[in-house]
C-alpha cells in the first residue's frame, strides 16, 4: 500500500522548505518526481502511507533527529561521474580556472592549488585534473601544480587510487577525452598515469578543524553534497575554514542545487552561466 | 562623441514613417491609466475597440503567470476586476507595443528573434519573481518593463537588419555586450535607439527610463525600477537566457543597481539568492508557457 502514496503540491512545498532549511539542498520545481521517488524509500522504511505523516514525523516526533540523517542519505546522490554537473565544471573549466592562471601569470607565480574535498572515489579531481591539463597544454611543465583530493572513506580512497571505471561513470566524457587520458581494459577503463600522478589523495576528515586549517593557499575547492552532514554550528564552523583556507579570488564550488543562504556571508555569491559559486574577495 | 554612422542611424529612424503612429492604443491605454480620474469602464472601452487584442488579454489573463482564481475570466472588465486595474493596462500596452513589430518579418535569423524573445519574457518573469520577494510596489511595471527594457534591439533587427545581425554575431564571437558590438557596427546602441522611439510613441516615463538606463541604472530617474529591471536582465543572462554573446560571470552584490537598490532601503542583504536562482530552473517552461499564452496559433511566434 505505501507503494501508492502520492506527493502532492502541498506535500512537496512542505518537504522540500523542511529539506532546504535543513541542509542546504534545494529541490526546484521541476524536481518534485525526484524528490518524491527518494523519499517513498523513507516512507517504507517508516511503515507510513503518507508523505504528510512523514513530515509530521520529520517535524515532531522524537526520532526525528535519527530520521533526519536517513532522509539525508536518501536525498545526496550517492553516485559520481566524471564531469559531473556539466554546468559547474564549464563554470570552473571556463571562468574560474583562466581566471586564476592569468592572476598568477601577472604575479609572475605560476603555482596553482586545488581541493576536491570529499573526493568520493575520484572522479571528480581526475575531471578537474584532465582539464587543467586541457588547458595548459605544452606549458603545464611551468606551473606548480597540486591537486588535493581527500575523503573520510578508505574504501573509496582506495578505489580512486585503483582509479578504475565502468562505461557508466565516463557517460558524460567526450570522446576525445576518453580516447586521451583512459585506456580501456577489457571493460573498465583506466586513467593514465600522467592524470593519476597530478593528484594527491589523502584521508581526510572535514570535521577535524586542525586538519582543514592545513589546506590553506588553494585556490580552488570543490565540496559538492557534503555540507548536508554537518549540523548548522558544524556548516557555520566548516565553511569559515574553506574560506580562510583560499587564497584571495579564490573559489568555492558546492552542490549544483546547494547554498550557503545562512551560512556564511563572507563569500560573494557568482553567477556563472548555469552554474553558481563563491568566491572569496 | 557619437560617430557619423550613429547620427546617420538616428536621422534614418525619424524618417521611418510607420514607427510614428503604432501603438495607438497602447499608448492611449497607458495615458488614460496615469489620469487621476480613470474608470474601468474607459479603458476596456479602449481595449474593446481592438477585437484582437482583447482577444489576446483575455487569453493571457487565463495564462499560469496571471491566473489568480479560479474562475473563468470572459470580459475586459472582469479581467480588470480580477487582475487589477494596472496589470490589464500594462499587459494591453505590451501587446499593442509588440505587435507593431511583427509585421515586417524577416524569414531569416529566426534564432536571434529567439533568443530575444526568451531574454524579453524572462527579464520579465525574474523581475515578477524578484518585486514580490522585495516588497516592491510596482503595479506590473516590473513586468512591462521586463518585457520591453530591449525593445531597441528589436527596432534595429527590423530596420537595420543587416548591421544588427552583424552586431549580434560580433557580440557572439568576442562574448561581449550588444551595446558595445552596436556603437561598434553602427555608432549608435538599442538603448539609445530605443529610448528615441519610446519618446516619440510617448510612452510612460518609467518604460523610457528603463529602456535608456538598464545598463546604467545611477543615470535612471525611476531608479527602484529600473535597477531591479538591470538585476533582472543579467539574472535572465546568467540563467543563460541572453540575447548576444555576452556570456558573463556576475557578483550581482557588485552591481551598481544593487548599490542602488541597497542604499534605498531594501533588504537586499537578506535576499535568498540562491534559492531565487534555483526556482528559476524552470524559466525554460514558463517562457514557453507566456509564448503560447500570447500567440494565436500554435507557432511560438508571440503576436500576429
Amino acid at each position: 500500500m505505501n507503494n501508492d502514496a502520492q506527493m502532492n503540491d502541498e506535500n512537496f512545498r512542505l518537504l522540500r522548505d523542511f529539506v532546504y532549511e535543513k541542509s542546504g539542498i534545494f529541490f526546484g520545481d521541476t524536481k518534485k518526481y525526484q524528490l518524491e521517488n527518494r523519499l517513498s524509500m523513507r516512507l517504507r522504511a517508516n511503515n507510513l502511507d503518507g508523505f504528510d505523516k512523514y513530515y509530521y514525523l520529520l517535524k515532531y516526533d522524537p526520532g526525528a533527529r535519527k530520521e533526519l540523517s536517513a532522509l539525508f542519505d536518501s536525498v545526496t546522490t550517492k553516485e559520481t561521474s566524471f564531469f559531473r554537473s556539466p554546468q559547474q565544471i564549464q563554470a570552473f573549466k571556463e571562468k574560474a580556472l583562466p581566471e586564476i592562471l592569468s592572476q598568477r601569470i601577472k604575479d609572475g607565480k605560476k603555482t596553482l592549488q586545488i581541493w576536491s574535498a570529499g573526493c568520493s572515489t575520484g572522479e571528480e579531481p581526475y575531471t578537474l585534473a584532465i582539464i587543467i591539463r586541457e588547458l595548459l597544454a605544452k606549458e603545464i611543465s611551468e606551473w606548480d601544480i597540486r591537486i588535493f583530493a581527500t575523503d573520510l572513506s578508505k574504501k573509496a580512497l582506495r578505489s580512486a587510487k585503483n582509479a578504475q571505471y565502468n562505461e557508466y561513470s565516463l557517460r558524460s566524457v567526450p570522446p576525445d577525452i576518453k580516447k586521451k587520458y583512459f585506456s580501456n581494459t577489457g571493460g573498465q577503463y583506466q586513467v593514465t598515469d600522467e592524470i593519476r600522478t597530478m593528484v594527491e589523495l589523502q584521508y581526510l576528515n572535514l570535521n577535524d578543524p586542525r586538519r582543514v586549517e592545513l589546506m590553506k593557499e588553494t585556490d580552488i575547492i570543490f565540496c559538492r553534497n557534503v555540507l548536508i552532514y554537518f549540523d548548522d554550528p558544524a556548516k557555520i564552523r566548516f565553511v569559515s575554514q574553506l574560506y580562510d583556507d583560499l587564497n584571495p579570488e579564490g573559489y568555492l564550488f558546492i552542490g549544483h542545487s546547494e547554498s550557503l543562504h545562512n551560512i556564511s556571508k563572507a563569500f560573494k555569491l557568482v553567477h556563472f552561466p548555469g552554474a553558481l559559486a563563491y568566491k572569496k574577495e | 562623441m557619437r560617430s557619423k554612422m550613429g547620427i546617420d542611424i538616428l536621422e534614418r529612424i525619424k524618417d521611418i514613417d510607420d514607427l510614428a503612429t503604432l501603438p495607438s492604443i497602447g499608448v492611449e491605454v497607458m495615458e488614460k491609466a496615469e489620469s487621476p480620474d480613470v474608470s474601468i469602464r474607459e479603458i476596456s472601452e479602449i481595449i474593446h475597440r481592438d477585437p484582437a487584442l482583447s482577444a489576446r488579454v483575455l487569453k493571457i489573463a487565463h495564462s499560469p503567470i496571471y491566473r489568480r482564481a479560479s474562475q473563468h475570466i470572459d470580459t475586459i472588465q472582469k479581467a480588470i476586476m480580477v487582475l487589477g486595474l494596472n496589470e490589464i493596462v500594462n499587459l494591453a500596452a505590451t501587446i499593442s507595443v509588440l505587435d507593431s513589430f511583427s509585421k515586417r518579418q524577416s524569414p531569416h535569423e529566426e534564432g536571434i528573434r529567439t533568443a530575444f524573445w526568451n531574454h524579453c519574457m524572462a527579464t520579465a518573469i525574474i523581475a515578477r519573481r524578484l518585486c514580490l520577494t522585495i516588497g516592491m510596489r510596482l503595479q506590473g511595471r516590473d513586468f512591462t518593463g521586463g518585457l520591453l527594457h530591449d525593445i531597441g534591439k528589436l527596432i534595429l533587427y527590423e530596420h537595420f537588419h543587416d548591421q544588427f545581425v552583424q552586431a549580434y554575431n560580433i557580440s557572439m564571437e568576442n562574448n561581449c555586450p550588444m551595446y558595445e558590438s552596436e556603437l561598434h557596427i553602427m555608432g549608435t546602441t538599442h538603448m539609445e535607439v530605443g529610448q528615441y522611439l519610446a519618446k516619440r510613441w510617448n510612452l510612460p516615463s518609467f518604460l523610457q527610463d528603463i529602456i535608456r538606463f538598464h545598463h546604467d541604472p545611477d543615470r535612471a530617474e525611476h531608479t527602484d525600477l529600473v535597477s531591479l529591471i538591470s538585476i533582472s536582465n543579467l539574472l535572465a543572462k546568467a540563467k543563460q537566457f541572453a540575447c548576444g554573446g555576452d556570456h558573463i560571470s556576475i557578483i550581482l552584490a557588485d552591481q551598481p543597481a544593487w548599490r542602488l537598490m541597497r542604499e534605498h532601503g531594501y533588504p537586499m542583504e537578506d535576499l535568498d539568492m540562491e534559492r531565487i536562482t534555483f526556482e528559476m530552473d524552470d524559466l525554460g517552461a514558463q517562457i514557453k508557457e507566456y509564448i503560447s499564452s500570447l500567440s494565436d496559433h500554435q507557432t511560438g511566434e508571440p503576436v500576429q
